[in-house]
């Protein structure tokens, strides 16, 4: 059976020498240029990953990133700050005090989700392989609901319900997810993590919470394990103790460099990624077509006003 | 290889370089003319990479070049030709460049860092209107010290506020009214919230041997309050936090986790500066108003041995400043003026009752 593998090309030193430039024309234009700044590195980071002796490609721009900021800001930062001003300033009917608060909570409360998938869609629109688009075509509604009856859920049955929420979190972000005309495929069940992860509570106390990293890493080598594109099936071999040592090493070096050693760090998990992430199976591409989806950039913005995205996943 | 922008299919593809454009034939026969003036360049721009040349709108097709020569070869054809393309005679050059850019970073960063950010402060706490200053230092006590902590016998109240009137009876005239709080916690500390609101625990009172230690640490509050250190040190968080954020662009989850841990080792050096600045500003107030410094620096000496147990680390990541150097400038500060006779405090009182303000 053919087995794949990633591979990034890169390095932390030709990162750094983007990051720097970066760094400097942010500082020069007064912080206009991080939404350029964000797409030369997202670009640099996809050109270098590989599978298949082909790169990724990555199209987004810094103008698209710099609208979807600013009318990220107009839907949601605008609408906040005059609810809160209506709500805690203004002398106004109480009824409408109360009608403003209820509505900023509606608006919280649907912030994450719309984040998530919007930052999803755009990114994976923006991406290509082989000249094929990636796209999310999951309904933001459909997610909202699963984020609300999850969070609740988890919140009355004292976190237990989260590993159930977390897996159909990830079963509707992989199975909305398409490679030109073809769907990825998600046939995990939250059941079979709920085991290990009652039993990380348990062990919690005793290890420090350092447990996490083993429930972490088996919890990806689930998600991947339970991933497929068409005929073919990802296969993540992870485990907790390189895991820990890759965020303990990541966190030490920007800590010790106040940060400047983050384009190491970013290509240290990149690799990390890549090393234990095999795709199994015939690809058999010939089936697939060109069948990209348009999307704004206005969820992403949404995203970046919280940082919720997440990094890429490639697919 | 040729991709199409249509099927994931790569096609083996002879490219020709003309005159005015590229003459490209693929595998399947299709013979394809790309001016120069329509093609992009998206990658190969470092060694060892292949050569991406894109050509049209939302959904290029795509030439990948494996060929170590041939953007040497683009350029051979005429200027105009060459300036649409990477040219790797120019890495060297990229990353004497790039070094450049680095120190100018850095040099910026320092200055934001050592200058720019505390002036930024200083002139933004300046401005915040007194009336604002009170409002959110209400809050902050309402917060700290719920209904029903606050110790309040008045009569025990009423002798500390008379002292914050004597310690700030050299002071011209001055926008705030100063209010202590004494909250029922163990904790030894105290603390100026904006706008005047002091909260001594009763911890620290309980430590206090004598009044004039007391009044050393109310001098001390005091002059967080009158120099704005609250105020500025929430501006000063807030653009340490935009540097942090210039300096490294989309950051998410642990890498997060760890850059918040460096932005606060940064605002430490501010923190100290501000205790340094309400030290020597307390210490002033002390003299002016004719009150014993002995006290003040009595107390400080006692609060070091305390937290001298800490280990050497933990000294380093306070926000206060080291603690020999805290004592001897405290005192080279009192011996500074002549030094006036100073008053007793509160004599004739029993210090030990009225620290028992708490019951």
């Amino acid at each position: 059976m053919p087995r794949r593998r990633l591979f990034f090309h890169g390095g932390g030193g030709s990162l750094f020498g983007i990051y720097i430039v970066n760094v400097l024309f942010t500082l020069v234009t007064l912080g206009v240029y991080y939404f350029w700044a964000k797409v030369r590195v997202r670009r640099y980071v996809l050109s270098q990953s590989e599978i298949e002796g082909d790169r990724f490609a990555y199209h987004g721009t810094g103008r698209e990133l710099l609208i979807g900021f600013l009318k990220a800001m107009l839907f949601f930062v605008v609408p906040v700050i005059v609810l809160t001003v209506v709500r805690d300033v203004l002398d106004v009917w109480i009824g409408l005090k109360v009608l403003a608060g209820l509505l900023m909570y509606l608006l919280l409360v649907v912030f994450i989700p719309l984040a998530t998938v919007g930052a999803r869609r755009y990114r994976l629109s923006r991406s290509s392989w082989r000249g094929i688009r990636f796209s999310f075509r999951g309904r933001a509604r459909d997610f909202v609901k699963i984020f609300v009856v999850g969070s609740v859920a988890s919140s009355f049955t004292f976190g237990l319900y989260y590993p159930f929420f977390d897996t159909q979190r990830h079963a509707f972000m992989t199975a909305n997810s398409w490679f030109g005309t073809r769907r990825f495929d998600f046939d995990g069940a939250g059941r079979a993590l709920f085991g290990p992860f009652l039993l990380t509570l348990l062990l919690t106390p005793f290890t420090l919470g350092l447990i996490w990293f083993w429930y972490l890493a088996r919890k990806r080598r689930y998600f991947w394990g339970h991933t497929c594109f068409g005929a073919a099936r990802f296969r993540s071999t992870v485990t907790g103790w390189p895991l820990l040592r890759l965020m303990a090493g990541n966190l030490l070096l920007l800590v010790l460099t106040l940060g400047l050693a983050w384009p190491w760090a970013r290509v240290r998990s990149v690799r990390f990624a890549f090393r234990y992430l095999t795709l199994e199976g015939p690809l058999d591409l010939d089936a697939i077509q060109q069948d990209a989806r348009a999307a704004s950039a206005t969820g992403e913005g949404l995203a970046g006003l919280l940082d919720v995205g997440g990094g890429f996943d490639l697919g | 290889m040729y991709l199409d922008g249509r099927t994931p299919a790569r096609q083996r593809a002879q490219i020709r370089l003309m005159r005015g454009g590229l003459e490209v034939s693929t595998e399947s026969g299709a013979t394809l003319w790309w001016p120069y003036g329509e093609v992009r360049q998206t990658q190969g721009s470092y060694a060892g990479e292949e050569v991406r040349l894109e050509r049209g709108g939302d959904l290029p097709e795509a030439l990948l070049v494996a060929d170590a020569d041939f953007l040497a070869s683009l350029h051979g054809i005429s200027p105009e030709v060459a300036s649409r393309f990477h040219d790797p005679g120019r890495r060297r050059r990229r990353v004497a460049l790039t070094v450049l850019a680095a120190l100018a970073v850095v040099a910026i960063a320092a200055g934001l860092y050592l200058w720019g950010i505390p002036a930024a402060a200083a002139v933004a706490a300046a401005r915040v209107p007194v009336s604002w200053e009170e409002r959110f230092g209400r809050s902050i006590v309402e917060h700290l010290v719920p209904a029903g902590k606050a110790c309040a016998e008045p009569t025990r109240q009423r002798i500390i506020d008379d002292m914050v009137k004597v310690v700030i009876a050299p002071l011209p005239r001055t926008p705030y009214t100063f209010r202590v709080t004494v909250v029922d916690d163990p904790t030894v500390n105290a603390l100026a919230a904006p706008g005047g609101f002091i909260v001594v625990f009763r911890g620290l009172l309980e430590e206090t041997r004598t009044p004039e230690e007391l009044a050393g640490v109310l001098a001390h509050e005091i002059e967080h309050v009158l120099q704005r250190h609250a105020t500025k040190a929430l501006v000063q968080h807030v653009s340490t936090g935009l540097l942090f954020t210039a300096l490294t662009g989309d950051v998410s989850g642990v890498m997060a986790y760890g850059l918040e841990s460096a932005r606060v080792l940064g605002t430490l050096r501010y923190s100290r500066a501000a205790e340094e600045e309400a030290d020597a500003g307390g210490m002033r107030l002390l003299l002016a108003a004719r009150i014993d410094p002995a006290g003040m620096i009595a107390f400080f000496e006692g609060m070091e041995k305390r937290r001298g147990e800490a280990g050497p680390l933990l000294k380093y990541l306070s926000t206060h400043p080291a603690p020999e150097e805290r004592v001897a400038r405290l005192t080279r500060l009192a011996r500074a003026p002549v030094p006036a006779p100073s008053r007793k405090l509160l004599d004739g009182y029993d210090w030990a009752d009225i620290r028992r303000i708490c019951g």
